[in-house]
Parts: C-alpha cells; structure tokens; sequence
C-alpha cells in the first residue's frame, strides 16, 4: 500500500563527497527501497537511505540537493516507502559491490550480515571512499579504473595489465563464490556484463543470489508514468513498482 | 451529470468534470491508494497502440526551473494484453474508463478501437494525435476510430495545432476535443554529474505552470466557437486554475503530469468544484 506520510527533515552536514541529511519520519524505507520527497520543485526527488533507524534515516545527496537547503525543522511530505528492497534471506555472507557515485544505498547492509566483503569502484584515486569510514569488520577492496589504488577496473574488464597492477576480476570472482548473497550498485547499463561474472562464478545461482540496485529517475514511484522502464529477460518493468532492486540475472 | 458527448447515441456522462490526463494515471491499478477514485470523473487511461511498444532509449526525464519534459516512447503491451491485464478491474471501477489510443494508421487505429467496443465500464475512446498530423490525415483516424465500434471518441489536438485541427474535427464527427496534448521541447541536460558545461539536449513533451496560461489564451479564443466539449488539459495545478478553464467554457478538466508531485490534487480539485458555485460566476 502507498502512503503519504510526514517527514521532518532534522539537519543536513558535509559527509564528503556527498552531505548527509537525515529526516525522521514514522515508516522509514527499507534498504534499497525509497521515498519520494516533495522538496517544493516540480517533480518529487527520490531519497535511497544510507543509514536506517526505528525513528527515520540519513540519507547521502549531491552537494547542492534541495534538501540540503532545508532549515531544520521543515516538514516534508513524501510517498513512500516504495519498491521492493534488497532481500538478504538470512545470508551470513554479504557481497556488496558499488561504483563509488552508486555506493550510499548501500551503506544499511554493511552490517547486516555477520561476515560482509564491500567492493568499491571509482574513476581515479581522490573520488574513493577514505576506509576508515566503513566499519572496521568490512573486508574492503578497493578499485580504481586508472589503476591509481588497489586494483585496476572496471570491474568486469579481463584486459591485460601491466605487472605492477592487479586486474579485480579474478578478486571478484572469488568474493562472488564466497558469498551468500550479493548486492550490486551500479550503472544500469553494465549489469549484463556483471551478471555474466556471477554466472562464471556460480553454478547454477538461487535466484535474488546476486541482486542489481537500479538508481534511475521515478518521477511517479507507483510505476504510473513509465519513465523508469527497463528492459528485462521477462519484458519491460518498472524500475519504481517491480524493482528497484532485481535479480541481476534478469537484466 | 456532465455530457462529454451530447451529439452520441449514448452519450458519454460523468459525474465530476476532472479527470487524470493520458499517461499521467497509469491504467487505473496504481494511485487508487491516494486518490478517492469515486471523487473523479473517469479515468483516462495510459495510451495504448494496437501494437505493443517499447520505452525510449536514453534519459527520458530533464527538469528546468518548474517545468520539465518527459520522454518515454509511450510503452505499452498493446491494446490486446491490455485489455487481458486490465479489463476485469476496469470492470470493478466506480468510475468510467476512457481508453487513450495511440492513432497511426487508419487501419491500426480501427482495429484498435473494433477491440475496445463491448468492453465493460469503457465508455470512450481519446484519439492520441502525433503533432505534425495534417487535418485530412487527422480525419481519416477519425473516421477509422469511429467507424469500428460504438464508443464515443474524444480527440486530443496537439498544443501547436488547436486553431487548425479543432474545428474541422468537431464538424468531423468528434464526439468532445481535449485541448492540448503536451507541446514538444528541448532541454539541455549535463552528459556528467556535476559537470554542467558538457550538455546533450533531451526532446520531450512540456509540463509545468507556463502551459496555464496558453491554455486559457486558446479556451478563450475558442469560447463558444466549438460546437462539441472541450476538455481543458495543460498546467493545471490548482482548484482556481481548474475554475478558470471551466468559466472560459470547458466542460471538464484533465490534470496532467503534475498530478505525480501531488496525487492529492486530483480530488482536491474534484472536491472543490463540487462544492463551487458557479452561477456566482460572471458570464
């Protein structure tokens, strides 16, 4: 059931690169499930939580996001929560692998399971994430696309590489058939070519085994408008009503 | 009772002149947890083509200022699957389904609506026009609409074309005309986060407040001129804005893609001109 419901946005802090704002609000969405906030401009923003609590969540924006121009105090109305989360089915070993612009949804799972190994891309050096910001148990692998830190990308690239670098691939390969379940943040577009990793990975995998985040625009939230839809191997569906979280070997 | 076809056999009543506009509601299925379906009019359905048809490739949505344009390609599963999807919940509705057909041919745009006739609880059909139509094309999906079946059939004239699609197809046989469909524009749109200087250009239909007020300047133009129903389509945001169109001779209102930041609206504005008066109103 979609609900209208208040959120009171509380305060919002640089969390470089992004800021951080947090909103209470009685019904806060799962992880990889959304709100959409009516932020006053003419279409609702979409809010993915980055950190979850019984009282409502934080969530990680552009540094010049509408709600970063909110005063304390402000309500805001949103629908939500909407779509269809991450659905972890009890794994004791969590993959999470994300291109550091697509990482924050993400964020709520990195203690969600006892043992979790988190993956993170980025273009160069200075756009990752600093390590000491994830929780000391997270097994961390970092990649970059220029080679300037940890292992060379993209991640589903096999290219030859000079012998002072590392390809991920074969790194990815190991973290896929270690996991229970894995949960992926990325461009949609290299999705296919990812879900071909963890078929050469895994025989044979459960379905919702490996499971694609789809950050697009939902201008509706309730799969009215049909902007957000994507192909899949089962036809067009809604990335706001059927998703935004899919099983990775459907797309 | 409000009569959006007059000039038909079985006319086409409503009991709320607001209504969603095509492609703003979905089929029916989505908003009826935030909208009070019993407070609107009919439910105007998504468009449908004979075929089906896939979304467009590429970004599909690009916001300036308050307005913004939407690019989807008009996907649908096709007048078929539609009807196997959706014809028993239209069935249940409280309110009467008008079904938005995508016009391409004479001969798809027949077949289309032969499909539609019989249907329970569809009342209508409103003829979706590409913008560069000619009027005697114009007519010809027309005739083919209304030559297969018993439905009335509303055209939605594209925004550029009002004063030379309007009265020919009201003296063509259109049951009512919405007056407009979205007009096409382009935005320029950043290729990469945070880099606003490399730009492509997204081309889309309008939304937004601006479309007020060049609604109202082609109501006003057409006042009286038109001899069936117009339905006022374009911009309309609030309850005073829905008064306007009807005090410059619409019949009814169709709000559109501005319903997805406010669902509430549509009853809002339902609510509220059922509760205006009218005959307080200046000729």
């Amino acid at each position: 059931m979609v609900k209208s419901q208040d959120a009171i946005f509380r305060q919002a802090y640089p969390a470089p690169p992004y800021w951080a704002a947090r909103f209470d609000v009685p019904n806060p969405p799962a992880p990889g499930a959304f709100v959409l906030a009516d932020l006053g401009g003419p279409l609702r923003e979409v809010l993915f939580p980055s950190a979850i609590d019984a009282d409502g969540f934080t969530v990680m924006l552009p540094p010049r996001h509408p709600a970063t121009r909110l005063l304390p105090g402000t309500t805001v109305n949103v629908l939500g929560p909407l779509g269809q989360g991450f659905r972890l089915n009890g794994a004791t070993r969590l993959l999470l692998v994300a291109e550091a612009a697509s990482l924050p949804p993400l964020l709520p799972l990195l203690e969600a399971a006892p043992a979790v190994a988190l993956v993170v891309e980025a273009p160069t050096r200075a756009q990752l994430p600093s390590p000491d910001r994830f929780p000391p148990a997270v097994e961390l692998t970092l990649v970059t696309r220029d080679g300037s830190a940890g292992y060379l990308g993209p991640l589903e690239s096999q290219d030859p590489v000079p012998a002072n670098l590392q390809r991920v691939l074969l790194r990815l390969v190991e973290l896929i058939a270690w996991a229970e379940c894995a949960c992926f943040a990325c461009a949609p577009d290299r999705y296919p070519a990812l879900a071909a990793i963890v078929r050469a990975a895994r025989i044979q995998p459960a379905p919702d085994f490996a499971q694609a985040l789809i950050q697009t625009a939902m201008p509706c939230g309730v799969g009215a408008c049909e902007v957000c839809r994507i192909p899949t191997r089962a036809g067009e569906k809604h990335v706001c009503a059927d998703g935004p979280v899919f099983d990775i070997l459907t797309l | 009772m409000i009569e959006l076809a007059p000039r038909h056999k079985f006319g086409l009543p409503i009991a709320s002149p607001v209504m969603p506009a095509a492609g703003a509601f979905g089929y029916g299925d989505t908003y009826h947890d935030l909208v009070d379906l019993r407070a609107l009019g009919a439910l105007v359905t998504n468009p449908v083509s004979l075929n089906p048809r896939e979304a467009a490739r590429g970004q599909r949505i690009a916001v300036h200022g308050e307005h913004f344009i939407a690019h989807t390609g008009l996907p649908n599963p096709g007048v078929q699957r539609v009807l196997r999807q959706y014809r028993q919940m239209w069935e249940r509705l409280p309110i009467p389904v008008i079904v938005h057909l995508i016009a391409t041919s004479p001969a798809e745009t027949a077949k289309a609506a032969e499909r539609l006739a019989g249907i329970p609880n569809v009342v209508g059909i409103e003829l979706g026009l590409i913008d560069s139509i000619t009027p005697q094309r114009a007519l010809s999906l027309l005739d083919a609409a209304r030559a297969e079946g018993d439905l009335p059939v509303i055209v939605r004239v594209p925004f550029n074309s009002v004063d030379m699609l309007a009265p020919r197809l009201a003296e063509g046989g259109a049951d009512a005309l919405t007056i407009a469909a979205p007009p096409r524009a382009v935005l320029p749109v950043a290729d990469v986060l945070g880099d606003e200087e490399a730009v492509h250009y997204i081309r889309g239909r309008l939304y937004g407040p601006a479309l007020l007020p060049l609604l109202l300047n082609t109501l006003a133009r057409w006042r009286s001129k038109l001899p069936v129903p117009v339905i006022a389509c374009g911009g309309i945001a609030t309850l005073q804005d829905a008064i306007a169109c009807l005090e410059l001779g619409a019949t009814a209102v169709q709000i559109d893609a501005l319903l997805w930041r406010d669902p509430a609206l549509l009853q809002r504005i339902a609510e509220g001109l059922a509760k205006f008066d009218f005959s307080t109103v200046s000729g």
